[in-house]
Protein backbone atom coordinates (compact mmCIF):
# COMPACT_ATOMS: atom_id res chain seq x y z
CA UNK A 1 0.00 0.00 0.00
CA UNK A 2 1.36 3.10 -0.97
CA UNK A 3 1.37 6.74 1.07
CA UNK A 4 -1.24 8.21 -0.73
CA UNK A 5 -3.34 5.77 0.07
CA UNK A 6 -2.76 5.31 3.46
CA UNK A 7 -3.53 8.75 4.18
CA UNK A 8 -6.91 8.68 2.29
CA UNK A 9 -8.08 5.34 4.50
CA UNK A 10 -6.83 8.23 7.50
CA UNK A 11 -9.14 10.52 5.76
CA UNK A 12 -12.15 8.16 5.15
CA UNK A 13 -12.01 7.45 8.49
CA UNK A 14 -12.14 11.27 9.63
CA UNK A 15 -14.67 11.74 6.82
CA UNK A 16 -12.54 13.98 5.05
CA UNK A 17 -13.49 12.35 1.77
CA UNK A 18 -15.94 13.27 -1.16
CA UNK A 19 -18.67 11.14 -1.52
CA UNK A 20 -17.62 9.35 -4.60
CA UNK A 21 -14.10 8.73 -3.41
CA UNK A 22 -15.52 7.56 0.20
CA UNK A 23 -17.42 5.14 -1.48
CA UNK A 24 -14.00 3.78 -3.72
CA UNK A 25 -12.13 3.42 -0.42
CA UNK A 26 -15.31 1.46 1.50
CA UNK A 27 -15.06 -0.86 -1.70
CA UNK A 28 -11.61 -1.83 -1.19
CA UNK A 29 -11.55 -1.64 2.51
CA UNK A 30 -13.78 -4.45 1.96
CA UNK A 31 -11.07 -6.78 -0.22
CA UNK A 32 -7.85 -5.89 1.15
CA UNK A 33 -6.68 -7.14 4.43
CA UNK A 34 -3.42 -4.89 4.86
CA UNK A 35 -6.02 -1.85 4.69
CA UNK A 36 -8.23 -3.57 6.75
CA UNK A 37 -5.57 -3.78 9.22
CA UNK A 38 -4.27 -0.70 9.18
CA UNK A 39 -7.99 1.12 9.33
CA UNK A 40 -8.36 -0.85 12.60
CA UNK A 41 -5.04 0.47 14.36
CA UNK A 42 -6.15 3.77 13.18
CA UNK A 43 -9.22 3.72 14.83
CA UNK A 44 -8.15 1.92 17.46
CA UNK A 45 -5.87 4.76 18.56
CA UNK A 46 -8.38 7.66 17.45
CA UNK A 47 -10.90 5.80 19.92
CA UNK A 48 -8.13 5.59 22.94
CA UNK A 49 -8.40 9.34 22.51
CA UNK A 50 -11.90 9.94 23.70
CA UNK A 51 -12.68 11.55 26.65
CA UNK A 52 -8.91 12.11 27.49
CA UNK A 53 -9.45 15.69 28.94
CA UNK A 54 -13.12 14.92 30.47
CA UNK A 55 -11.99 15.15 34.39
CA UNK A 56 -9.07 17.67 34.01
CA UNK A 57 -9.63 19.93 36.25
CA UNK A 58 -7.30 23.35 37.61
CA UNK A 59 -5.44 22.42 40.60
CA UNK A 60 -6.34 25.66 42.05
CA UNK A 61 -9.42 27.07 44.03
CA UNK A 62 -11.61 29.77 42.06
CA UNK A 63 -10.89 32.65 44.33
CA UNK A 64 -7.05 32.32 43.87
CA UNK A 65 -6.64 31.43 39.84
CA UNK A 66 -9.46 34.84 39.55
CA UNK A 67 -7.40 37.13 41.87
CA UNK A 68 -4.29 36.26 39.53
CA UNK A 69 -6.42 37.65 36.77
CA UNK A 70 -8.04 39.68 37.80
CA UNK A 71 -4.93 41.80 38.92
CA UNK A 72 -3.14 40.97 36.17
CA UNK A 73 -6.51 42.70 33.95
CA UNK A 74 -5.50 45.68 36.97
CA UNK A 75 -2.56 45.43 36.46
CA UNK A 76 -2.41 45.85 32.26
CA UNK A 77 -4.50 48.36 32.52
CA UNK A 78 -2.75 50.61 34.20
CA UNK A 79 0.07 50.27 31.84
CA UNK A 80 -2.05 51.38 29.18
CA UNK A 81 -2.47 50.06 25.58
CA UNK A 82 1.40 49.50 23.93
CA UNK A 83 2.54 52.11 22.12
CA UNK A 84 2.17 51.65 18.35
CA UNK A 85 5.80 52.33 16.72
CA UNK A 86 5.06 54.44 13.52
CA UNK A 87 7.78 53.29 10.62
CA UNK A 88 10.05 56.35 9.99
CA UNK A 89 9.08 56.92 5.92
CA UNK A 90 5.38 56.55 7.14
CA UNK A 91 6.00 59.71 9.75
CA UNK A 92 7.85 61.65 6.88
CA UNK A 93 5.18 60.56 4.24
CA UNK A 94 2.28 61.91 7.26
CA UNK A 95 3.72 65.04 6.63
CA UNK A 96 5.02 64.76 3.08
CA UNK A 97 1.52 64.25 1.63
CA UNK A 98 -0.61 66.99 2.58
CA UNK A 99 2.42 69.50 2.10
CA UNK A 100 2.99 68.20 -1.22
CA UNK A 101 -0.93 68.40 -2.03
CA UNK A 102 -0.82 71.96 -0.98
CA UNK A 103 2.58 72.43 -3.42
CA UNK A 104 0.43 71.18 -6.19
CA UNK A 105 -2.50 73.64 -5.23
CA UNK A 106 -0.17 76.31 -5.71
CA UNK A 107 1.49 75.28 -8.47
CA UNK A 108 -1.98 75.34 -10.39
CA UNK A 109 -3.26 78.48 -8.99
CA UNK A 110 0.43 80.07 -10.02
CA UNK A 111 0.62 78.25 -13.91
CA UNK A 112 -3.62 79.89 -13.76
CA UNK A 113 -2.20 83.15 -13.12
CA UNK A 114 0.83 83.30 -15.65
CA UNK A 115 -1.98 83.38 -18.62
CA UNK A 116 -1.52 79.89 -19.59
CA UNK A 117 -3.82 78.85 -22.46
CA UNK A 118 -4.97 75.50 -21.03
CA UNK A 119 -7.88 75.05 -17.89
CA UNK A 120 -6.71 73.52 -14.73
CA UNK A 121 -8.94 72.90 -11.61
CA UNK A 122 -7.78 71.99 -7.72
CA UNK A 123 -10.77 70.34 -5.99
CA UNK A 124 -11.49 68.06 -2.97
CA UNK A 125 -13.97 65.38 -3.26
CA UNK A 126 -17.26 65.53 -1.56
CA UNK A 127 -16.97 61.71 -0.43
CA UNK A 128 -13.70 62.12 0.69
CA UNK A 129 -12.28 65.63 1.67
CA UNK A 130 -8.53 64.51 2.83
CA UNK A 131 -8.21 63.29 -1.24
CA UNK A 132 -7.02 66.74 -3.80
CA UNK A 133 -7.52 66.16 -7.46
CA UNK A 134 -5.77 68.60 -9.68
CA UNK A 135 -6.50 68.05 -13.33
CA UNK A 136 -4.66 69.72 -16.00
CA UNK A 137 -7.37 69.97 -19.48
CA UNK A 138 -4.72 70.51 -21.68
CA UNK A 139 -2.36 67.89 -21.03
CA UNK A 140 -5.01 65.96 -19.64
CA UNK A 141 -3.18 65.03 -16.51
CA UNK A 142 -4.88 64.13 -13.48
CA UNK A 143 -3.17 64.09 -10.07
CA UNK A 144 -4.60 62.97 -7.00
CA UNK A 145 -3.77 63.28 -3.23
CA UNK A 146 -4.36 61.77 -0.25
CA UNK A 147 -3.72 62.77 2.95
CA UNK A 148 -4.04 60.29 5.14
CA UNK A 149 -1.97 57.11 5.67
CA UNK A 150 -1.86 54.24 3.42
CA UNK A 151 -3.81 51.30 4.35
CA UNK A 152 -0.80 49.10 5.24
CA UNK A 153 0.12 52.01 8.34
CA UNK A 154 -3.22 51.27 9.67
CA UNK A 155 -2.90 47.38 9.78
CA UNK A 156 -4.45 45.65 12.59
CA UNK A 157 -1.72 44.12 14.38
CA UNK A 158 -3.97 42.11 16.39
CA UNK A 159 -2.29 38.19 16.40
CA UNK A 160 -4.01 35.00 15.97
CA UNK A 161 -5.82 34.82 19.10
CA UNK A 162 -8.93 36.78 17.76
CA UNK A 163 -10.07 33.96 15.25
CA UNK A 164 -13.50 33.23 16.16
CA UNK B 1 -27.50 42.71 35.58
CA UNK B 2 -26.20 43.09 39.38
CA UNK B 3 -22.62 42.19 40.48
CA UNK B 4 -23.84 39.17 42.15
CA UNK B 5 -25.12 35.69 41.58
CA UNK B 6 -24.74 34.74 38.09
CA UNK B 7 -24.83 31.35 38.29
CA UNK B 8 -28.36 30.91 36.90
CA UNK B 9 -27.13 33.57 33.94
CA UNK B 10 -26.34 31.79 30.11
CA UNK B 11 -23.31 32.49 28.79
CA UNK B 12 -24.59 35.21 26.13
CA UNK B 13 -26.08 36.83 28.86
CA UNK B 14 -22.57 37.20 31.04
CA UNK B 15 -20.81 37.77 27.55
CA UNK B 16 -22.76 41.38 26.94
CA UNK B 17 -22.48 42.15 30.74
CA UNK B 18 -18.71 41.77 30.31
CA UNK B 19 -18.25 43.51 27.36
CA UNK B 20 -20.22 45.93 29.02
CA UNK B 21 -17.41 46.03 31.68
CA UNK B 22 -18.88 44.15 34.49
CA UNK B 23 -16.43 41.88 35.83
CA UNK B 24 -18.06 39.71 38.35
CA UNK B 25 -20.33 38.64 34.95
CA UNK B 26 -16.58 37.86 33.30
CA UNK B 27 -15.40 36.03 36.94
CA UNK B 28 -18.63 33.68 36.37
CA UNK B 29 -17.56 32.77 32.85
CA UNK B 30 -13.63 32.11 34.01
CA UNK B 31 -15.32 29.60 36.69
CA UNK B 32 -17.17 27.55 34.05
CA UNK B 33 -14.51 27.73 31.51
CA UNK B 34 -11.73 27.30 33.41
CA UNK B 35 -11.44 23.34 33.32
CA UNK B 36 -11.94 23.01 29.42
CA UNK B 37 -9.19 25.92 29.18
CA UNK B 38 -6.80 24.30 31.61
CA UNK B 39 -7.23 20.65 30.41
CA UNK B 40 -6.63 22.01 26.57
CA UNK B 41 -3.66 23.54 27.88
CA UNK B 42 -1.99 20.59 29.64
CA UNK B 43 -3.30 18.70 26.43
CA UNK B 44 -1.04 20.58 24.41
CA UNK B 45 1.75 21.95 26.45
CA UNK B 46 2.60 18.60 28.44
CA UNK B 47 3.46 20.52 32.12
CA UNK B 48 0.70 21.70 34.31
CA UNK B 49 2.39 24.59 35.05
CA UNK B 50 2.59 26.31 31.85
CA UNK B 51 -0.54 24.87 31.44
CA UNK B 52 -2.20 27.31 34.35
CA UNK B 53 -0.07 30.22 33.51
CA UNK B 54 -1.41 30.27 29.84
CA UNK B 55 -4.67 29.27 30.44
CA UNK B 56 -4.14 32.75 33.44
CA UNK B 57 -2.70 34.48 30.37
CA UNK B 58 -5.67 33.74 27.97
CA UNK B 59 -8.47 34.86 30.56
CA UNK B 60 -6.34 38.13 31.03
CA UNK B 61 -6.55 38.33 26.59
CA UNK B 62 -9.77 37.77 26.68
CA UNK B 63 -10.68 40.34 29.04
CA UNK B 64 -9.13 42.52 26.82
CA UNK B 65 -10.39 41.47 23.42
CA UNK B 66 -13.93 40.66 24.67
CA UNK B 67 -15.90 43.22 22.31
CA UNK B 68 -13.89 41.92 19.88
CA UNK B 69 -16.24 39.00 20.45
CA UNK B 70 -19.09 38.51 18.12
CA UNK B 71 -21.28 35.45 19.35
CA UNK B 72 -20.10 33.82 15.55
CA UNK B 73 -19.29 30.46 17.60
CA UNK B 74 -19.34 29.98 21.35
CA UNK B 75 -17.75 31.85 23.83
CA UNK B 76 -16.27 28.35 25.07
CA UNK B 77 -14.79 27.87 21.36
CA UNK B 78 -13.73 31.40 21.50
CA UNK B 79 -11.93 31.07 24.20
CA UNK B 80 -10.41 27.71 23.73
CA UNK B 81 -9.04 29.11 20.11
CA UNK B 82 -7.16 32.03 22.35
CA UNK B 83 -5.54 29.02 24.42
CA UNK B 84 -4.51 27.29 21.35
CA UNK B 85 -2.86 30.17 19.60
CA UNK B 86 -1.17 31.00 23.10
CA UNK B 87 0.29 27.39 23.18
CA UNK B 88 1.41 26.97 19.98
CA UNK B 89 3.29 30.73 20.36
CA UNK B 90 5.12 29.46 23.32
CA UNK B 91 5.68 25.78 21.34
CA UNK B 92 7.44 27.53 18.63
CA UNK B 93 9.21 29.61 21.11
CA UNK B 94 10.49 26.44 22.88
CA UNK B 95 11.25 24.45 19.82
CA UNK B 96 13.32 27.84 18.40
CA UNK B 97 15.14 27.55 21.34
CA UNK B 98 16.55 23.91 20.93
CA UNK B 99 18.19 21.68 18.48
CA UNK B 100 15.79 19.81 16.90
CA UNK B 101 16.43 15.72 17.40
CA UNK B 102 17.00 14.03 14.63
CA UNK B 103 13.74 11.81 15.41
CA UNK B 104 12.18 14.97 15.28
CA UNK B 105 13.54 15.59 11.50
CA UNK B 106 12.45 12.10 10.47
CA UNK B 107 9.28 12.88 11.93
CA UNK B 108 9.36 16.75 9.31
CA UNK B 109 10.49 14.37 6.06
CA UNK B 110 8.27 11.95 6.62
CA UNK B 111 8.43 7.98 5.75
CA UNK B 112 9.23 6.83 9.55
CA UNK B 113 5.43 6.18 10.27
CA UNK B 114 5.33 3.86 6.49
CA UNK B 115 7.84 1.27 7.57
CA UNK B 116 6.02 0.94 11.11
CA UNK B 117 4.42 -2.42 11.30
CA UNK B 118 0.43 -2.65 11.95
CA UNK B 119 -0.65 -3.10 16.10
CA UNK B 120 -3.07 -5.42 15.38
CA UNK B 121 -4.13 -6.27 18.54
CA UNK B 122 -5.69 -3.04 20.40
CA UNK B 123 -2.98 -2.20 22.67
CA UNK B 124 -5.82 -0.01 25.02
CA UNK B 125 -8.39 -2.99 24.67
CA UNK B 126 -9.51 -3.79 28.69
CA UNK B 127 -7.77 -1.04 30.40
CA UNK B 128 -9.12 1.23 33.39
CA UNK B 129 -9.87 4.56 32.38
CA UNK B 130 -7.09 5.81 34.97
CA UNK B 131 -4.48 3.56 33.55
CA UNK B 132 -5.36 4.35 29.96
CA UNK B 133 -4.77 7.79 30.90
CA UNK B 134 -1.89 7.24 32.22
CA UNK B 135 -0.18 4.82 29.13
CA UNK B 136 -1.92 7.66 26.61
CA UNK B 137 -0.36 10.74 28.68
CA UNK B 138 2.96 8.57 28.65
CA UNK B 139 2.87 8.36 24.87
CA UNK B 140 2.02 11.97 23.89
CA UNK B 141 5.26 12.80 25.93
CA UNK B 142 6.69 11.21 23.42
CA UNK B 143 5.29 13.56 20.51
CA UNK B 144 6.82 16.15 19.04
CA UNK B 145 4.85 19.10 19.62
CA UNK B 146 3.31 19.78 15.63
CA UNK B 147 2.40 15.88 15.87
CA UNK B 148 0.69 16.21 19.32
CA UNK B 149 -0.65 19.50 18.36
CA UNK B 150 -2.27 18.03 15.08
CA UNK B 151 -3.86 15.28 17.36
CA UNK B 152 -5.20 17.78 20.13
CA UNK B 153 -6.80 20.08 17.25
CA UNK B 154 -8.27 17.33 15.28
CA UNK B 155 -9.20 15.34 18.34
CA UNK B 156 -10.26 17.37 20.98
CA UNK B 157 -11.02 20.41 19.20
CA UNK B 158 -12.76 18.42 16.09
CA UNK B 159 -11.13 20.81 13.30
CA UNK B 160 -11.26 19.89 9.85
CA UNK B 161 -8.08 19.71 8.24
CA UNK B 162 -8.29 22.43 6.33
CA UNK B 163 -8.71 24.45 9.98
CA UNK B 164 -5.60 22.78 11.54
CA UNK B 165 -3.74 23.93 8.68
CA UNK B 166 -4.94 27.27 8.89
CA UNK B 167 -4.47 27.40 12.58
CA UNK B 168 -0.64 26.12 12.37
CA UNK B 169 0.32 27.90 9.12
CA UNK B 170 0.95 24.50 7.43
CA UNK B 171 -0.32 22.51 4.01
CA UNK B 172 -3.15 20.44 4.30
CA UNK B 173 -1.07 17.61 3.18
CA UNK B 174 1.39 18.09 6.16
CA UNK B 175 -1.48 17.81 8.31
CA UNK B 176 -2.28 14.86 7.32
CA UNK B 177 1.10 13.33 7.25
CA UNK B 178 1.78 14.48 10.63
CA UNK B 179 -1.85 13.20 12.32
CA UNK B 180 -0.76 10.29 10.22
CA UNK B 181 2.20 9.63 11.92
CA UNK B 182 1.43 10.74 15.30
CA UNK B 183 -1.27 8.49 15.31
CA UNK B 184 0.92 5.70 13.76
CA UNK B 185 3.67 6.67 16.47
CA UNK B 186 0.61 6.33 19.11
CA UNK B 187 0.16 3.38 18.44
CA UNK B 188 3.27 1.87 18.68
CA UNK B 189 4.10 3.05 21.48
CA UNK B 190 0.75 2.04 23.39
CA UNK B 191 1.93 -1.22 22.32
CA UNK B 192 5.17 -1.23 23.90
CA UNK B 193 3.66 0.23 27.34
CA UNK B 194 1.16 -2.84 26.39
CA UNK B 195 3.79 -5.36 26.50
CA UNK B 196 5.93 -3.57 29.45
CA UNK B 197 2.88 -3.88 31.40
CA UNK B 198 2.89 -7.33 30.42
CA UNK B 199 6.01 -8.05 32.01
Amino acid sequence: MDYDAQLKLQAYLDGELPEAEAREVANWLAQDREAIALFAELRNTRQALVGLEVGVTLPESREFFWSKIEREIRRQEQLGPPARSVPFFSAWRRWLVPAGAVAAAALAVLVGLSGGSGVSLVETAVADPAAFTYHDFSTGTTLVWFSYPADDELADNTPAATVQ
Amino acid sequence: MSDKDHSSTDDPTLVRAAQRGNMAAFEELVARHRDKIYARAVSMMRNEEEAIDLSQEAWVKAWQRLKQFQGEASFGTWMTRIVINLCLDQLRKQKRQRTESIEEMNEESGGVERQMPVVTVNPTAGLERRELRQRIDQALNQLSYEHRTVLVLHQFEEMEYKQIAKTMGCSIGTVMSRLFYARRKLAALLADLKKSGER
